[in-house]
């Protein structure tokens, strides 16, 4: 599983990463991210995740080959 | 470059987020149509000042598969929702100079009060919801990352727009 951050998050982790694939949902994806930088607890929290371009919730279940893109709040215009 | 990964019809990302200068002109040319005798376009500039510092570019940074697939269907449902003839969005990524543009909305329709209802409507969505992010340089050399959509503060809601709940007191 391969995860791609945007925006502010980038000065947090590097823009793209492998996670192990022993993370089973988002839950336990966001709790390595933690692990990675706990600095990043606050901004993590305003985030939402999408998989292969779809919003996911939480209880999204990961699967192998899962593209990861943690989208913080939008401030496009 | 098309994207293929939803289940959505493929888009074409170039349509709806450029990393080149929005040719406004051009594109307003080519949104004039028999039926439509109101047509308006809105262009999201980029100022010289933000929170009282002075600003030298700004730079836009987009999840382009996503974004060019959430405009589009942005723009889907506000051409049912106020029929409209003709809507055009496009959002600028990379470095935008002050006083580019760097989002575009066009709409078109008989009269005028849907073409400004429903070009606000899909400018407020895509600034609020689009996986577009900006990143503010400021000439003392200090950067900011956001800026625009800041509604979680005000919602207390990281999911809530300030819009949505505006629209839910009225009501």
């Amino acid at each position: 599983m391969e995860v791609e951050v945007f925006a502010l998050l980038k000065d947090y982790f590097d823009k793209k990463f492998i996670v192990p694939a022993r993370l089973s949902d988002i839950e336990s994806l966001k709790q390595h991210l933690l692990d990675l930088n706990p600095a990043a607890e606050q901004v993590l929290s305003s985030c939402r995740f999408a998989v292969e371009d779809e919003f996911v919730d939480h209880n999204y279940q990961l699967k192998e080959n899962d593209y990861i893109c943690i989208i913080p709040p939008s401030s496009g215009g | 470059m098309t994207t293929s990964v939803s289940s959505l019809p493929a888009v074409e990302v170039s349509t709806y987020i450029s990393d080149q200068p929005l040719d406004l002109v051009g594109l307003l040319a080519g949104a004039h149509h028999p039926l439509a005798g109101a047509v308006v376009l809105f262009s999201g500039d980029v100022r010289d000042n933000n929170l009282g510092k002075q600003v030298a570019y700004l730079e836009y940074e987009a999840r382009a598969t996503m974004a060019a697939k959430m405009i589009a269907e942005i723009l889907d449902e506000a051409k049912r929702k106020w029929n409209l003839n003709i809507a055009v969005a496009q959002h600028r990524v990379g470095k935008v100079a002050v006083g580019e543009s760097a989002v575009v909305v066009i709409t078109a329709t008989p009269h005028r009060r849907e073409a400004y209802e429903a070009n606000r409507y899909i400018i407020d969505r895509i600034k609020h919801e689009v996986p577009i992010w900006k990143c503010e340089f400021f000439t003392d050399g200090t950067k900011k990352w956001g800026g625009n959509c800041n509604c979680h503060e005000l919602t207390g809601d990281p999911h809530k727009h300030i819009y949505e709940v505006e629209k839910e007191t009225n009501q």
